[in-house]
């Protein structure tokens, strides 16, 4: 009988201790990694580079900051994926974020931060489109969109067949910026020169730095 | 045949060579329009904003196939070109956009004073609607009828101080002037409604030129009441004296084809006067080779067909044609003799051209050459609208000057005098003219007065206090007995 239960013979004492160890590790690791994602995901964690408090300005205005619900998504609820795999691979991808706010331009500096915008816009629009918007329907689920008017919901019935939610649905929490396909960057600059009082070419001369 | 003879047929040749139909026949290959990915569209657009998607059904743009698209569209490098459910477009349907089909009517109006509507305006702005207004009466008002310069934002946005606007005269986004829904509402494009007088009124209206109320109180807005139904409003081919004779609309007379008269998108094109200047001028109107169009006045010397030119933007252009004020009466008179006989339209506007003359000559010229004095001997700031004599002056020929004009080219009697020319003459007896000594003081007002009022014919009753009237209760006989 007790030949049933014995162990494989390269299982020594030292090879249990090592995956009882490893085990433990193992699991306190991931439970690290999911705290990690869920912290790092957080307003409160994002807004701590004050570059990132700007681009949170605009969010505090809008829906997904104030929705009826009261169902306020936060930072990560859109912009990480779910699942703790795909969650640090992003927060692992997002770290060339910190390292270019760390030693690239001064996106602290609000007019450096909006000139920068459209290419950090045009970016996450990328990485909506390439995840089929599914950090949106952990949310918003496309049968049950009712919407104010009647024909809403008969749009997103009929109308999204290809669709992906950030086909259309683009500018809806930060600072408008326009589709890639018709960006115009000297538009955008001297919008901006406008909005800081700046010389004309400045806003130039600020993205050549 | 010598020169000038040859010279006055070019011109009438202008006036009357012009495009055959009212609304021209559009002559692009049917397979240029009806875009298949605009079809698209449409049942999105039945839901999301049904009014317009109905409006557009039941037009002759759905008639014809011309979707969403064939209006709406835009290239990449338009400044105002947006992405839209993955079709690059752009809100605002400008007249150059209307032209890729409509070509004839882009032509037209192109350089018409509809189209320089903003233009003309332009240096009057700051001051009237600036510093008596402000910028929101400039969006809301002024430019609504206008026109405003469109401005676009680097975030794709239209400034919402310029847009929605349907001025007349709108600067758009393409460098084109105009905007065609200002008469031929959007996306219904009904030509019916086009030629209601009421087309005209959201800006034909005020007291600077009340044509609603003066044509409804003329007999021919009495006739088109009565007989609407007869107007044929909504006939393909509408010429006046063949497909309807009940009424002339606004458009009949000003745009419209009447017998051998052919129809025009450039609504000036038929005007002798300027009514809506201090002093009317008789004008002739200058068409360059590239459609642009400028208005002179008969006084300066007709330029030559050929001859160089600048044009009101600056540039310089080259003459193709120039339609004197005497062609451009004829072109009017034709419209009225499909009713009305040679002597009757003729002694109508020697009516009309009275009237003018006596504004011109009794209150307009007298009024400007005192302001003028006024501001060259620093009796007034340079600074317009800081003081009431500036006030009484603008709306002598801005209000109550044009009503009485307006009133006299469109038979409403009432609008002549009582609503136009009455009320020039209390304004300048009675309050321009003490504003004057109030401004200049007693000896140089009375110096100036006598220069430029009491030397005239028609001011010499001021200087017969004794003339005795009964219209105010002054008692003749006593006064004969005393």
């Amino acid at each position: 009988m007790s030949s049933r239960w014995k162990l494989p013979y390269f299982i020594t004492r030292h090879v249990l201790y090592a995956l009882v160890i490893g085990g433990v590790a193992g699991i306190g690791f991931m439970l690290f990694l999911i705290e990690f994602d869920h912290l790092t995901s957080s307003e409160a964690f994002c807004t701590t580079c004050h570059s990132m408090e700007l681009a949170a300005e605009s969010y505090r205005q809008s829906t997904h900051y104030n929705p009826v619900s009261g169902v306020r998504a936060s930072c990560g609820d859109c912009h990480v994926s779910e699942g703790v795999f795909a969650a640090t691979w992003d927060h692992f991808l997002g770290g060339k974020d910190l390292f270019s706010q760390i030693f690239g331009p001064d996106y602290d500096d609000p007019v450096i931060n909006v000139l920068h915008l459209p290419d950090a816009a045009f970016a996450a629009r990328t990485w909506f489109k390439s995840k089929d918007s599914a950090t949106c329907k952990r949310c918003h689920v496309l049968e049950a969109i009712q919407g104010k008017r009647a024909d809403t919901n008969a749009i997103h019935r009929e109308e999204t067949t290809g669709k992906s939610c950030i086909d259309c649905h683009i500018n809806v929490v930060h600072r408008k910026v326009p589709d890639e396909k018709t960006f115009k960057r000297a538009q955008w600059h001297r919008m901006i020169e406008e909005e800081f009082g700046l010389e004309a070419g400045m806003a130039n001369q600020l993205m050549a730095k | 045949m010598n020169l000038s003879l040859l010279r006055r047929l070019l011109c009438l040749a202008l006036i009357c060579c012009h495009p055959t139909l009212f609304a021209a026949k559009v002559t692009v290959d049917p397979n240029q329009w009806g875009d298949p990915l605009g079809k698209e569209c449409i049942s999105c657009h039945e839901k999301a904003s049904p009014g317009l998607a109905q409006q557009w059904h039941k037009s002759a743009h759905a008639e014809a196939g011309v979707n969403c698209l064939d209006c709406h569209k835009a290239s990449v490098e338009d400044n105002d070109a947006i992405t839209h459910e993955g079709q690059v477009i752009a809100t605002i349907v400008s007249p150059l956009d209307c032209s890729r089909c409509h070509t004839v009517e882009y032509e037209q109006q192109k350089g018409s004073v509809h189209s320089e509507a903003a233009t003309i305006i332009e240096n009057r702005l700051p001051a009237l609607a600036g510093h008596v207004g402000g910028d929101a009466i400039v969006a809301a008002g002024c430019d609504q009828c206008h026109g405003s310069k469109v401005k676009l934002r680097g975030d794709g946005t239209i400034d919402p101080s310029t847009w929605p606007n349907s001025g007349i005269g709108r600067i758009n986004p393409d460098g084109s002037k105009g905007s065609c829904s200002s008469c031929h509402g959007k996306h219904r494009f009904s030509k019916a409604q086009a030629r209601e007088p009421s087309a005209c009124v959201r800006c034909h209206s005020g007291p600077d030129s009340p044509d609603k109320a003066i044509y409804e109180a003329s007999k021919h807005g009495m006739q088109f009441q009565s007989h609407r139904d007869e107007m044929a409003l909504t006939s393909d081919s509408w010429v006046a004296g063949k497909d309807y004779v009940a009424a002339p609309t606004c458009v009949t007379c000003h745009m419209g084809a009447a017998g051998k008269l052919k129809a025009t998108h450039d609504v000036g094109m038929r005007n002798v006067w300027s009514l809506n200047t201090p002093i009317s001028q008789r004008q002739q109107l200058v068409v360059f080779e590239d459609g642009d169009k400028l208005e002179l006045p008969e006084s300066q010397t007709s330029p030559r067909r050929g001859s160089e030119l600048t044009k009101s933007d600056g540039s310089m252009g080259k003459v193709k044609g120039v339609a004197t004020p005497k062609r451009r009466r004829q072109a009017m008179n034709l419209v009225c003799l499909e009713c009305h006989s040679k002597s009757f339209a003729g002694s109508f506007m020697k009516q009309f051209d009275g009237v003018i003359k006596l504004f011109n000559e009794k209150f307009g010229k007298p009024a400007k050459g005192i302001m003028q004095a006024l501001y060259s001997e620093g009796l007034l700031t340079p600074v317009p609208f800081d003081e009431p004599i500036e006030f009484t002056y603008w709306e002598l020929w801005h209000d109550e000057g044009a009503r009485a004009r307006h009133g006299a080219a469109m038979a409403s009697a009432n609008h002549t005098w009582w609503e136009g020319m009455y009320l020039v003459g209390r304004n300048f007896y009675a309050r321009f003219l003490p504003q004057v000594e109030m401004v200049a003081g007693k000896e140089t007002a009375k110096a100036l007065i006598e220069e430029h009022v009491k030397s005239l014919d028609h001011h010499q009753w001021m200087d017969k206090p004794q003339k005795a009237n009964p219209i105010l209760g002054y008692d003749v006989t006593r006064q004969d007995n005393e």
